[in-house]
């Protein structure tokens, strides 16, 4: 389906849809971020990318899996807390941001479906924003089989043709808002088409960034596991953690109890996320660490993204946002470090 | 009948002084507000500034810190790093915007029960007014 | 103003000497204005250094890294490591002698002055240029910068993009150093804390939904941890799943150890985090604002380490990182320390 909407129309869009949650890009201070909108008339697309992925509303930073609670007559009991119903709508998703989603879908589904993301997953709908200016100086979405206007993982993809938006719908629940304001969309005509065909030629040519050879990366990675590449490369990471928080498709987590008080027994389990640039991140309680320094655990990210997830869901980990370029604070470019890697010659 | 707020007071007593202090305010019958949490350290130059945001983080309404007075301390230097070191806990909390007086310190010796106990009804008198404490209470 | 084939000229006599082992210094990056941090280990590679108003980044963090590094290596080279400090950094370095984490012969100090000006922030300095592409950045006469961008050269008024500690300096040369590189000017500072005024004039209730709002937004990432040169602490107090365990730490330990905060990154934890940081951090922290700078999030938690170097200056008479020889602010005490808050 393809239609097409005034740009002046899209707050009375925003404003039929009260009956779905409604997150979008807001800006607090210098950052934007996906927050919840309370006022229709505010939502405002013209945005350059978010601090944080809109991962962060479906895999939540921290979330509750059941909590627990004992007393001396009833024994130890569980109560498994499942996501609220709430369905959503998450507006502005770049591209590279849904495609994201889309392969963390992999991970979370096959042999074992984690339902506490899939019951979130299942009740957002997401309408993208195609990139026609790249929204950061690092985008290099174009080398990793992304595009500015990719559709995968999207209900909905928003193309910015000054004046109009040029909506196309994939899915029933795409469909459905866009049933929710009917009258305000009008079908695509072919004059939109064309306009919407020189948009996207011209938004590729954009993309300054990208990285050389990447077919060539996983090959050579194999190889390169007890290479002193690593240790060159890492030594001014700081294992801050900043990457891996800000990347869209990271996904590791971690599981606590948080134990409110100890008599009677009350408490729950929940699940946040984790970070492999953590120290601690694989220690074992034997007090062994198989990933003790910096050099072992920036090969592990780059070869989780670049070699492992290509052997396993042949698809490169990665969709080019350019957020760990940007807010690494010792400035550590993945580009430059695949580029080496392209070259490697061990 | 309307419930009334009684705040929970979480005291940090050096063992040699005002726990001893409060133990002789406690033979002697001397009556005082039953709304402290008396936690018994070593020294109050021993007290963490850890101990105090925990105890804020899991509820309490204001937070006392006592030990021995300069130059009596069981140690004797404990207290005097305690003095400098509360100093500047007590700036910070109130830079955040945690209400002051919250947080309290004091110098309360073995000998000195009727002053443990005027501590402790003036501090329940001046908690009472502000209602529990919510802005670092932990909100799992 | 220091001249970069100067500094250069340094570097190459010490490194051919074998003096050091690497120098650590700013190294020009492939993609962008702002430098790397560079590890200078050969006299050919001295031709990598730089020296702009962009080389923002407190380089002391990575003697912590050394010593680490060091401590893994059965026969570890013992030569110092060269590195290239601001006056900001030089004040870190002086605090770590204090506190005995690394010894005055385990660094060669090329110390570069700021003179009258100071490092930029990066987000002022977008802002300022509206969305026009810089390519250099080089210091200038007296307070300015020369900014070269696609349409040529333009001057830029150094306070309108100096980083906000540059605004409130107090050692705009190094204090300490093997080398010195570029004069020691003085300059005037008339108002040291200016930037935390805004926030003391603010109400209690303003100043709390400040912070709650602020704090809120942080996902606990502890960059600011990894940043700061004086969290060199191997286990954090803070980080409850982070403790030093080895083969002979027992069940029983392991279980005994007290979990201040949760991991979750909610309020009130983040709150605790924040503040014991600020708190282990008082008497230590001499303002190098990389905190800040990291932040993912823009959070300014510099204000709460600010605030207690203020207190310290005001309550003990105490400044971190100008005497190797003084003792630390909470391990010490004077019979004046005030008490008139205490009943």
């Amino acid at each position: 389906m393809e239609k097409v909407l005034d740009k002046k129309s899209f707050p009375q869009w925003v404003t039929k849809l009260s009956s779905y949650k409604v997150y979008a890009p807001v800006q607090e201070d210098e950052a934007w971020n996906y927050e919840v909108i309370t006022n229709p008339e505010k939502v405002n697309l013209d945005f350059p990318n978010t601090v944080l992925s809109p991962k962060k509303i479906i895999f939540p930073q921290r979330e509750v899996y059941l909590e627990f609670s004992s007393s001396d007559e009833d024994g130890l009991e569980l109560k498994e807390v499942l996501p609220e119903e709430e369905p959503s709508v998450i507006f502005g998703v770049r591209p590279c941001d849904a495609r994201a989603l889309a392969l963390t879908d992999k991970v979370f589904s096959g042999d074992f479906e984690d339902i506490y993301y899939w019951k979130r997953r299942n009740q957002v709908a997401l309408v993208g924003l195609a990139c026609s200016v790249p929204p950061s100086p690092n985008c290099f979405c174009l080398s990793v089989d992304g595009s500015p206007f990719s559709t995968e993982g999207l209900d909905i993809l928003m193309s910015d043709l000054d004046s109009k938006y040029f909506v196309e719908v994939f899915s029933k629940k795409g469909e459905q808002l866009i049933n929710a304001a009917k009258t305000l969309f009008k079908p695509a005509t072919e004059k939109d088409k064309k306009e919407l065909e020189k948009n996207r030629t011209e938004a590729k040519k954009r993309i300054s960034r990208q990285i050389q050879n990447i077919k060539k990366i996983p090959p050579v990675l194999k190889g390169m596991f007890d290479s002193p590449f690593w240790d060159e490369e890492s030594m001014s990471c700081l294992r801050c953690g900043i990457c891996t928080y800000l990347c869209p498709t990271c996904h590791c987590f971690d599981i606590n109890d948080e134990v409110l008080s100890s008599s009677p027994l009350k408490g729950r389990r929940i699940r946040t996320w984790d970070n492999c640039q953590f120290p601690d991140f694989t220690m074992h309680s034997s007090g062994h660490n198989p990933r003790p320094d910096k050099a072992s655990r920036l090969r592990q990210r780059i070869m989780h993204k670049f070699q492992y997830f290509v052997d396993r869901y042949k698809n490169y980990q990665c969709t080019g946002c350019g957020r760990c370029i940007s807010r690494c604070p010792v400035g550590i470019d993945i580009i430059e470090v695949l580029d080496k890697v392209s070259s490697y010659e061990g | 009948m309307a419930e009334v707020f009684e705040p929970k007071i979480v005291a940090f007593l050096c063992k040699w002084c005002s726990s001893a202090g409060s133990d002789l305010a406690g033979v002697s019958r001397m009556e005082y507000p039953p709304n402290v949490v008396p936690i018994q350290v070593m020294c109050s130059g021993s007290v963490s500034p850890l101990y105090i945001l925990s105890a804020f983080n899991k509820g309490a309404d204001g937070v006392l810190v006592s030990g021995c007075h300069p130059g009596d301390c069981h140690y004797i230097k404990g207290n005097f790093y305690a003095r400098r070191r509360i100093a500047l806990v007590k700036r910070l909390l109130e830079f955040i915007g945690l209400e002051p007086q919250r947080f309290q310190m004091s110098w309360v010796s073995a000998a000195e029960g009727t002053k443990y106990t005027q501590i402790i009804k003036d501090f329940v008198q001046e908690l009472k007014p502000l209602g529990p404490q919510t802005k670092l209470r932990r909100d799992l | 103003m220091v001249n970069l084939e100067d500094l250069k000229k340094e570097a190459k006599a010490v490194l051919e000497e074998g003096k050091v082992k690497y120098i650590i210094g700013y190294e020009k990056s492939a993609n962008g204005l702002m430098p790397v941090p560079g590890f200078i280990k050969s006299p050919e590679e001295v031709e990598k250094l730089i020296w702009t108003p962009a080389c923002v980044y407190n380089l002391t963090k990575f003697l912590v890294d050394e010593k680490r590094r060091k401590s893994r290596e059965k026969k570890p080279d013992e030569r110092p490591v060269g590195l290239v400090v601001k006056g900001c950094d030089s004040r870190a370095l002086i605090v770590l002698l204090q506190e005995k984490f690394i010894n005055r012969d385990d660094v060669f100090i090329i110390g570069v002055s700021c003179e009258e000006t100071g490092v930029i922030d990066e987000k002022k300095f977008l802002k300022k240029l509206k969305g026009k592409k810089a390519e250099k950045i080089e210091f200038d006469e007296k307070d300015n910068f020369m900014v070269t961008t696609q349409e040529g050269k333009v001057k830029v008024a150094a306070s309108e993009v100096l980083a906000e500690r540059c605004l409130e300096c107090k050692a705009n040369s190094p204090l300490i150093y093997d080398v010195i590189l570029g004069e020691k000017v003085k300059r005037s500072m008339d108002n040291p804390f200016q930037s935390l005024e805004k926030l003391e004039s603010l109400s209690e209730e303003e100043r709390w939904k400040f912070w709650k709002e602020q704090l809120s937004k942080c996902i606990r990432c502890y960059a600011c941890r990894s940043v700061c040169p004086m969290c060199y602490c191997d286990e954090c107090v803070a980080d409850t799943i982070n403790f030093a365990v080895t083969a002979d730490t027992t069940a029983e330990e392991k279980a005994q150890k007290i979990k201040w905060l949760e991991k979750s990154p909610v309020k009130s934890e983040n709150f605790v985090y924040h503040l014991v940081r600020a708190i282990h951090l008082a008497g230590r922290c001499i303002d190098c604002g990389e905190c800040e700078r990291v932040c993912p999030l823009d959070i300014p938690i510099r204000f709460l380490n600010k605030k207690l170097e203020k207190d310290a200056k005001e309550l003990f008479d105490y400044e971190a990182g100008f005497d190797p020889e003084q003792a630390s602010l909470v391990s010490s005490f004077k019979d004046e320390d005030p008490e008139d808050f205490i009943r």
